[in-house]
């Protein structure tokens, strides 16, 4: 059995799941020390069904604590950043477009080396020991112990990040250090970026990652205990400790994933409805689709990929106009409770259509007597449509997909939607982000920019997917159940015909868990 | 006019619109540009036609693959450095510097030059768009010949041509761009204050920042954007711009045409009535075609933005689910002479059609 427990803003939610079902879920207020808000879940989550905690094999547990933080500017810490590739880049030191308020917060430092990598793999120039020097003389002084290292093509040669991390490690033994190439992808800057908000968030992610394992400890929980990551798939909780920037969009990912497991459906579109909006995103294959916009948290291009959200202004707390005819984007927000008709407000909302109409008793009915048939029919028909024009956006083609409703909105929705083949409202739909970081995978990504000329194809991919399965095994999945679930390939514009970049990705399952056999995989391709 | 730092992101905004899915993504040179003014001020722009008949005037700008310069960042002062391995060469002081390529970040680099050198930049480029090959400038195509040119790399290197022929100098710089690193700036194209009026494609720096502006402050739908922009391309250098199609990218596939390597997108409509639109990619989006219909071709401008936001997208973000509209603009008069679609019709591309202007297009 696996306990799934999704440590939020405001609510900390657990679940514990068997194969596919769930046996017991809640949702608790998220405390300041985060402890007491898991060991609260985990009581009602034990007490109620009765299971013991050596039933549990493992903990799988989501969070926004650092995403939040980057966001809030909190719990950042002193920062210096390397950036090695000089001479080139001369002038655009690292930091240079970042808002000016988070560059205050992490109250950073940097320094430019020469060194580096084309992208053929020839030196971009060499190494200067006397800078090296004077680097780690000027860090000394200044007592940071922060740095991420960032050098030019250090996905495909990291050789200079390792370097120079190693005579940074020499002089300042106890230096947390983040090198950029653990962040993959092409692009120095942005990899550049999450490194430097990797590393800020170091001494905190000590600090959760603890509290986590503090509360499960007090609760007799001695099982492994994973964290998910942006793709929907985990690393182990001490791995966090390093890279707690892996877990920056874990949220939206767990939800939709939490749908996929809910329903079983592996292709559909998951409409999350909140107070004030509704997130539109979309299944592919169980997981996510991704966004390919560039993405920035609090203010920062980075190289994450985040999974594809439209978010419309439609929720049950959205504004309806007296004839009915517009809904929204405003929204009473959480107020509902005080402002919506049905609480003795003065607004009317999409709440109150609902309960006008007879499809929900909540608050007082006699509030809404007044609202005329042809008001609610046209409230009802705006609300549809401009759920089934939205979702025709997001389908990845045109023919009718399978909608899963999630999210306490989802009541809202009364009739059916043209857009939908048919429509799902799973139970525990409330906890689908605890559900989502129970069921989660292992897996593990590489990425290249290879000469199909020099490198035949078929090579090129074997190379990068084996370095892509070595990532994932690191991050503890089982050799063995790894497979390959995305293999994307880009060609290079205005370079010679056959340049490439090629991106894999691998999943696979635990190693410290039993392997499940229904999602065995017969036979390794790689 | 002088460009500051705050046209700059108009200035990138607009140039990825006329880009036309190619001429990279203009975040990193627009970076180095707001260094550049922040460090040596503003920069002066001069409508060609205030240029004296003897000025000596360059076109500079950066060759190579733009992905490249992800990795291998730009620094500050190539631009300027550039130059001054240009005039060291030929031994005449420069007047001014000139764009060849308004599409994508090439818009930026002239002003970084200008910038660090004290010079004043022109008001046009040699492309109106962005195209993938030298001969295909309006420089070329008016008779300037490309060398003397100065090549520098990135640690400094300075490589100098004297070539017979257009087609010959792209395919040098091309190896040489690939040989040092993936990426050179150049100063080529050397023309008088007389040859560049006959051959410039005027306007087009200012008008890439009003066009950035448009799309900044109209923000939204596509279909909200189409008017705005009607507006303004109806009495600019372009003319025609229609919103040509809005649907999701349902494919992206790499085939061969013509023995040319051509990406193809399809995107299908949002009203499932089977309608799609197929766009031919190669580095630019060149064509645009429903069935068996052009609906656009190169040498107009094709453009691809996001639905939701209007957006450009560059080719290579260019990706399956996406939801897209799809403009085509009317090119600039000077690619539709005679001797222009000698070099920039369908069939330099490998497409077994003709060019029809995008007005005459029902």
């Amino acid at each position: 059995m696996r306990i799934g427990i999704d440590v939020g803003g405001t609510h900390t939610d657990a679940v514990i799941m068997q194969g596919d079902e769930v046996l017991a879920s809640t949702k608790a207020l998220t405390s300041a020390d985060v402890i007491s808000g898991i060991t609260n879940a985990l009581d009602v989550i034990l007490g109620e069904s009765g299971i013991s905690q050596s039933e549990i094999e493992t903990v799988m547990i989501g969070t926004t604590q650092f995403t939040n933080a980057i966001i809030e500017r909190r719990e950042l810490a002193q920062v210096a950043a390397v950036r090695i590739g000089l001479p080139s880049g001369n002038g655009m030191p690292p930091m240079l477009d970042w808002p000016q308020d988070l560059k205050d917060a992490l109250d950073s430092e940097y320094y430019m080396l020469h060194g580096g990598y084309l992208y053929d793999g020839w030196s971009l120039a060499d190494i200067k020991p006397e800078e090296i020097t004077n680097m780690i003389n000027s860090m000394l002084k200044s007592g940071v112990k922060n740095i991420a290292i960032a050098s030019a093509f250090s996905p495909i040669n990291s050789a200079p990040e390792e370097q120079v991390a190693n005579e940074i490690r020499k002089a300042i033994p106890d230096a947390k250090i983040t090198l950029s190439h653990s962040f993959g992808r092409l692009g120095l800057m942005e990899r550049e970026n999450a490194a430097i908000l990797n590393t800020t968030l170091l001494p905190f992610a000590d600090k959760v990652v603890s509290s986590f394992l503090g509360a499960l400890k007090q609760r007799g929980l001695d099982c492994p205990v994973y964290i998910s990551q942006n793709d929907g798939t985990l690393m182990s909780a001490d791995f966090v400790r390093s890279y707690p920037a892996l877990t920056f969009a874990s949220g939206p990912t767990n939800s939709l994933r939490g749908a996929y497991k809910l329903t079983g459906l592996k292709d559909a579109i998951v409409v999350d409805i909140g107070g004030t909006t509704s997130d539109i995103g979309v299944l592919q294959n169980g997981f996510p689709r991704e966004s390919n916009v560039i993405i920035k948290i609090g203010g920062v291009r980075t190289n994450f990929r985040m999974p594809d959200i439209l978010a419309i202004g439609l929720g049950g707390g959205s504004i309806v106009s007296d004839d009915g005819k517009a809904i929204g984007p405003r929204s009473v927000g959480h107020k509902l409770v005080t402002e919506g008709l049905v609480f003795g407000g003065n607004t009317l909302t999409t709440s109150d259509i609902l309960v006008a109409s007879g499809g929900a008793n909540i608050g007082d009915k006699t509030k809404v007597a007044h609202i005329t048939q042809q008001t609610i029919s046209n409230a009802k028909q705006t609300l549809h449509s401009l759920l089934d024009n939205n979702i025709d956006m997001m389908k990845p083609g045109g023919k009718s997909m399978p909608v899963i409703l999630v999210g306490g909105g989802a009541i809202l929705v009364t009739d059916g939607l043209e857009a939908a083949s048919d429509i799902h409202r799973p139970e525990h739909a409330g906890v689908a982000n605890a559900i989502g970081a129970a069921i989660a995978q292992i897996g593990g990504e590489a990425e290249h920019m290879v000469s199909y000329r020099t490198l035949p194809r078929e090579e090129a991919i074997k190379q990068v997917t084996k370095d892509a399965i070595q990532r994932a095994i690191d991050a503890g999945a089982a050799a063995e159940t790894l497979r390959t679930v995305d293999i994307e390939e880009t060609p290079v514009p205005y370079m010679d015909e056959s340049s490439t970049c090629i991106r894999v990705k691998v999943i696979g399952e635990l190693a410290a868990l039993p392997t499940n056999t229904s999602e065995k995989i017969q036979e390794s391709t790689l | 006019m002088k460009i500051e730092h705050k046209h700059l992101e108009d200035l990138a905004l607009g140039s990825v619109f006329l880009a036309t899915g190619g001429g990279g993504d203009p975040y990193v040179p627009r970076l180095i540009a707001e260094q550049a003014i922040k460090q040596f001020g503003a920069v002066e722009v001069i409508d060609p036609s205030e240029l004296d008949d003897d000025a000596y005037v360059v076109a500079i700008g950066s060759v190579g693959a733009p992905t490249v310069s992800l990795e291998l960042l730009p620094s500050v002062e190539d631009a300027a450095r550039t130059l001054e391995a240009f005039e060291k060469h030929v031994g005449v002081a420069v007047d001014a510097v000139a764009s060849f390529e308004i599409g994508g970040g090439n818009s930026l680099i002239p002003i970084v030059a200008a910038a660090g050198r004290g010079l004043p930049v022109i008001d046009g480029d040699g492309m109106g768009r962005a195209l993938p090959e030298a001969q295909m400038m309006s420089y070329a195509i008016a008779g300037v010949k490309p060398t003397p040119a100065v090549a520098y790399d990135y640690a400094g290197n300075v490589v100098t041509f004297s070539t017979n022929s257009t087609e010959v100098y792209e395919r040098h710089i091309r190896s040489l761009a690939m040989a040092a690193g993936g990426m050179i700036t150049t100063a080529e194209h050397p023309m008088t204050g007389r040859e560049l009026k006959n051959s410039i494609i005027p306007g087009t720096l200012s008008f890439s920042i009003k066009l950035g502006q448009t799309l900044r402050e109209n923000r939204g739908l596509a279909t909200d954007m189409l008017a705005p922009l009607q507006a303004l391309f109806k009495d600019s250098i372009y003319g025609e711009c229609r919103l040509i199609f809005t649907g999701k990218v349902i494919d992206k596939a790499t085939r061969i045409v013509g023995g040319y390597d051509i990406g193809e997108a399809t995107i299908e409509s949002f009203e499932n009535n089977n309608s799609s639109l197929t766009v031919s990619i190669k580095n630019e989006y060149l064509l645009a075609r429903k069935g068996d219909k052009v609906v656009a071709s190169v040498p107009d401008l094709i453009v691809i933005v996001d639905y939701e936001s209007s957006t450009p997208i560059n080719a290579e973000r260019l990706r399956y689910g996406q939801r897209v509209a799809v403009f085509a603009v009317g090119c600039p008069q000077f690619y539709r002479s005679e001797n222009a679609l000698k070099v920039v019709s369908p069939r330099n591309f490998g497409f077994d059609l003709d060019y029809i202007a995008l007005e005459d297009i029902t």
